[in-house]
């Protein structure tokens, strides 16, 4: 009887309990390995040890002879059954004029291997021991060949080339205007240059891959950890002979973070399927940890010669930057457009900078490949930008903060059309800077400052203000509602929850219209049968798939005054619909939601929502961030963190400080002390969390996360804007531009911008002492 | 193959296990408990982490054997019916958990913790965390989580 209040409480723009989490926190998750039909079985790949060989001979005759092994397949038995590499859309090309340059991505190697890792062959065991035993007897002889593992040395002359193409050049891209951006700088008050690296991560979900494959009833069932079941039913159904779209089911179960990295098809997926397929047995592969760092898409791996040009009164005039992009041995199309497109739509960010000269080069290597990694492009770019202003603001004497301020986008030019055609419908932009400076208490930092050099502590202070690109250029989502006579109500959607209560959003939207109790609200993703669609990524989901819940709520509510109107034998136009029930104004006739659904044929009452945002998202926001160094070791400690973020309508306040806050701390891992290293012969040196240094629980917990919600999104429903990725984009230059401010206080001055990613205590502790790494570029 | 006897969430049970088998391999497998997860190789991430006789420890470095005769609590024996632990709980009212996958670990050790230490300093919560990996939250708000169930728990005694 009380909606309304009840509404107040659970609706959207209220926290509330997630959803999700009394199954998660008793150990009652679905993740994709808690799932063990009868009869499963188990894969195991054998993984090539050489960076770069040719394949001489794969011996699987005594591992198909021992116990236990149902199977042992080779790329040669894949290829014979028509099994088709990977496909790569032409949507890049060469300098050539040559489609993107790529050696064809197989579910087993044939031939040739590329990097160390690449699945060569598969034992199918009775038990995960017999799996692995077996594994251990396939024979491989290699012929190994040069390897490469850094994008400037593939593209030396002589270089071990990857693919059919003359060089290792995969694909390129210029953007803007030369010859008017060299006019700018020679005419400019000032230059400022850099080399700055962004350095390969890893995303590091903390549950790896995994899939089980099983045959019945002439469909294929494919149960994994995935963020696009759609994209992986389609990629079986073009890779695997004899399926189709429709005789492929693809179910996702709880999936234990996602971070872009489980957005494609991974060979492995083919695999296993296949062994399904031939085997009619349920066939399972679980990737060890050390797998996922070997195989699983790598974020980042950037370097990059950066420039820009002002006038005397500190107004940027142009941009003019040259990056390669080491995308690894087999890329993907997304791998390429990360770095080639998606990284230039921001790079000139909240600022009016007229003239860009971006020339990207997108390079192949002995590497895994790189693919999505929260933020995708984005941070790499940001990060480029902001470290140029405050290396600008260093050669101007000016305070960083100023100098962005006399650069943003002034809130009278929107529509803004930035120099890559991205269009920005609204921003507020100094408004966020001037409460990120105000929650940062950017006034008060000199006393801090004395005070950390009081306690024999260099304390440093960094800004990031900036925008970035959302909705993944996938902007339509289809939601359906079914109202059921078991009472209750569910939402079925083609986008996928990942770990960041996504359900529990769209319970909230449906809670304003229903008006129901949340209990009554159940959520449906990851099943191909039942929705189709492009899945989560690019932090899209909220703003796309929450508009459609709203739109399909409102069309339900809307079709059940119809139907109460025939049951309740009364014009539609005199019903009227209250938290759960229907009724005829001014009378006390009237029939639940429920029960109306029970009257149904079907017993139950389905409709159809769709909404389709306009354009991308733009959120955006200030971060400052303070760093204490310890002299001694270099040691880097992150001691304050203020944000304030612009993310539009806010539906789940909680989910979306804790988006904000966990990005921020990957941003920081990267800044700080996350790296992917291969030795010079393509050995992965960093394959375990004993040498991959994810942050802890030691690092920084004090956070001040804002919010401003006075600009919402113009283009879509629900006026949000996407939220999944901004923390990781504002984290990394915050941190960065803080620590080369302390090491400038120190005495480095301008040296200190030559310190590179990530800023362990031994690369600090060299630069305290004036010994970087040798340029990039020469 | 040995036939073994323990005590896992308050009851007696047997179970058969190979030398070579690991405490998580038995729990996750024969005995269906998957609420303890794998996440590494290398003993890392904490994600399999249980209590043995009340301390936390990683199953996935004990071999099932070792727990003949001793007490092992995962994280599907912490509620009682439908009453949550206290750490549970505190897990859901802070957000301390996304994806979920590192959360039963995470709850154990903290459970772990409070068992021995019901006041613990906020260093204490950290260094007792520092073996459990989370990539979501950035631990805030399970740091916050431990120290409200802390609270909640040390509330309840008084």
């Amino acid at each position: 009887m009380n909606a309304p209040l009840q509404t107040q409480r659970f609706g959207s723009g209220h926290s509330v309990r997630r959803v999700e989490d009394p199954a998660l926190v008793q150990g009652q998750g679905r993740y994709t390995d808690d799932v063990a039909p009868a009869g499963q079985v188990f894969v195991r790949f054998v993984r090539s040890t050489a960076a770069h060989a040719n394949l001489v001979s794969v011996d699987v005759a005594a591992a198909r002879a021992m116990p236990g092994v149902l199977a042992v397949y080779t790329g040669a038995d894949l290829q014979a059954a028509g099994v088709k590499p990977i496909a790569v859309a032409p949507a890049f090309r060469r300098p050539d004029g040559r489609p993107m340059a790529t050696a064809p991505r197989r579910a087993l190697a044939l031939d040739r291997v590329r990097y160390v890792g690449e699945a060569v062959a598969m034992v199918v065991a009775e038990s995960r021991e017999a799996a692995r035993a077996a594994g251990d007897a396939v024979l491989i002889e290699y012929h190994e060949l040069p390897a490469v593992v850094d994008a400037l040395s593939a593209l030396k002359p002589g270089a071990p080339l990857l693919s059919d193409a003359p060089d290792n050049v995969s694909a390129e891209m210029r953007h803007g205007d030369a010859a008017a951006v060299k006019t700018a700088f020679d005419g400019a008050a000032h230059r400022i240059t850099l080399e700055i690296v962004n350095q390969r991560v890893a995303p590091s979900p903390m549950e790896p891959r995994s899939v089980l494959a099983s045959w019945a009833d002439g469909r294929l069932t494919v149960r994994l950890s995935s963020q696009m079941p759609t994209g992986v039913r389609n990629g079986l159904a073009e890779a695997i002979p004899g399926l189709s779209a429709d005789t492929v089911r693809v179910l996702v179960g709880d999936v234990g973070g996602g971070f872009g990295m489980k957005t494609g098809i991974y060979p492995e997926d083919i695999a296993v399927a296949y062994a399904a397929l031939q085997l009619k047995r349920p066939v399972k592969w679980q990737a060890e940890r050390v797998e996922d760092f070997l195989t699983a898409a790598h974020g980042r791996d950037l370097v990059s010669r950066a420039e820009m040009a002002l006038d005397a009164g500190g107004k940027v005039l142009a941009l003019r930057i040259r990056s390669l992009a080491n995308i690894g041995a087999y890329p993907s199309t997304t791998g390429a457009a990360i770095q080639l497109l998606i990284g230039p739509w921001v790079t000139t960010s909240i600022y009016d900078i007229p003239l860009i000269d971006l020339h990207l080069t997108a390079v192949l290597s002995n590497c895994a490949a790189t693919g999505a990694y929260r933020g995708a492009g984005r941070p790499e770019a940001i990060y480029i930008t902001e470290r140029l202003f405050d290396a600008a603001a260093r050669e101007l004497k000016l305070d960083p903060a100023e100098l962005r301020r006399r650069n943003m986008i002034r809130t009278d030019q929107f529509p803004y059309t930035n120099p890559m055609a991205q269009v920005y419908d609204c921003g507020q932009f100094e408004q966020m800077l001037d409460q990120g400076l105000l929650l940062a208490d950017w006034q008060g930092f000199d006393a801090r400052r004395h005070a950390s050099q009081a306690r024999g502590r260099l304390r440093g202070r960094g800004i990031a203000t900036f925008l970035e690109w959302t909705g993944g250029n996938a902007l339509e989502e289809n939601v359906q509602v079914n109202v059921t006579a078991e009472g209750f109500i569910e939402l079925t959607s083609a986008t996928m929850a990942m770990g960041q209560g996504i359900a529990t959003s769209y319970v909230q939207l449906a809670h304003d219209v229903f008006g129901v109790p949340i209990e009554k609200i159940r959520v449906l993703q990851g099943d191909t049968d039942r929705a189709n669609g492009f899945g989560s990524a690019g932090s899209r989901s909220l703003f796309t798939g929450g508009a459609a819940v709203r739109v399909a709520a409102e069309r339900t509510v809307a079709q059940g005054k119809e139907l109460a109107a025939e049951a309740l034998e009364a014009p539609a136009r005199d019903i009227e619909y209250t938290a759960g029930g229907f009724s005829v104004a001014g009378t006390d006739l009237g029939i639940g939601l429920f029960e109306l659904a029970a009257r149904q044929s079907t017993a139950r009452i389905t409709v159809d929502g769709n909404a389709k945002a306009a354009a991308p998202s733009w959120p955006n926001g200030c971060h400052v961030c303070e760093v204490e160094i310890d002299p001694g070791t270099g040691a880097v400690e992150v001691v304050a963190y203020a944000s304030v973020n612009d993310i539009g309508r806010i539906v789940s306040p909680t989910i979306v400080r804790g988006q904000v806050e966990g990005g921020a701390v990957q941003g920081i891992g990267q800044a700080l002390s996350e790296q992917v290293v291969y030795d010079g012969s393509g050995q992965l040196l960093s394959a375990s969390f004993m040498d991959y240094a994810l942050p802890h629980v030691d690092g920084f917990l004090g956070f001040k996360t804002m919010f401003d919600q006075s600009v919402p999104c113009l283009t879509n429903g629900l006026g949000a804007k996407g939220v999944g990725e901004l923390g990781t984009i504002g984290a990394t230059p915050a941190v960065v531009n803080a620590v080369i401010d302390a090491l400038d206080h120190a005495g480095q001055g301008r040296n200190a911008e030559k310190v590179q990613m990530p800023l362990t205590g031994e690369r600090v502790w060299r630069a305290l002492n004036g010994d970087y790494d040798a340029p990039l570029f020469g | 193959m040995t036939r073994m006897q323990f005590h896992l969430n308050g009851r007696s049970v047997q179970a058969d296990a190979e030398p070579a088998t690991l405490l998580v391999d038995l729990l996750r497998g024969p005995l269906g408990l998957t609420g303890t997860h794998v996440g590494c190789d290398t003993s890392q991430c904490g994600a399999c982490t249980v209590l043995l006789d009340g301390a936390a420890v990683k199953s996935c470095t004990l071999l099932a054997v070792q727990v003949a005769g001793h007490e092992v609590t995962t994280v599907e024996g912490l509620a009682e019916g439908d009453t949550l632990h206290a750490v549970q709980e505190a897990f859901i009212a802070c957000h301390g958990l996304q994806c979920g996958f590192c959360t039963p670990g995470m709850i154990m050790s903290a459970v772990g913790l409070l068992q021995a230490n019901p006041k613990p300093s906020e260093a204490e919560i950290v260094h007792a965390l520092d073996g459990n990996l989370c990539r979501c939250t950035g631990y805030v708000n399970i740091v916050a989580a431990v120290r409200q169930a802390a609270d909640a728990m040390s509330g309840e005694r008084a």
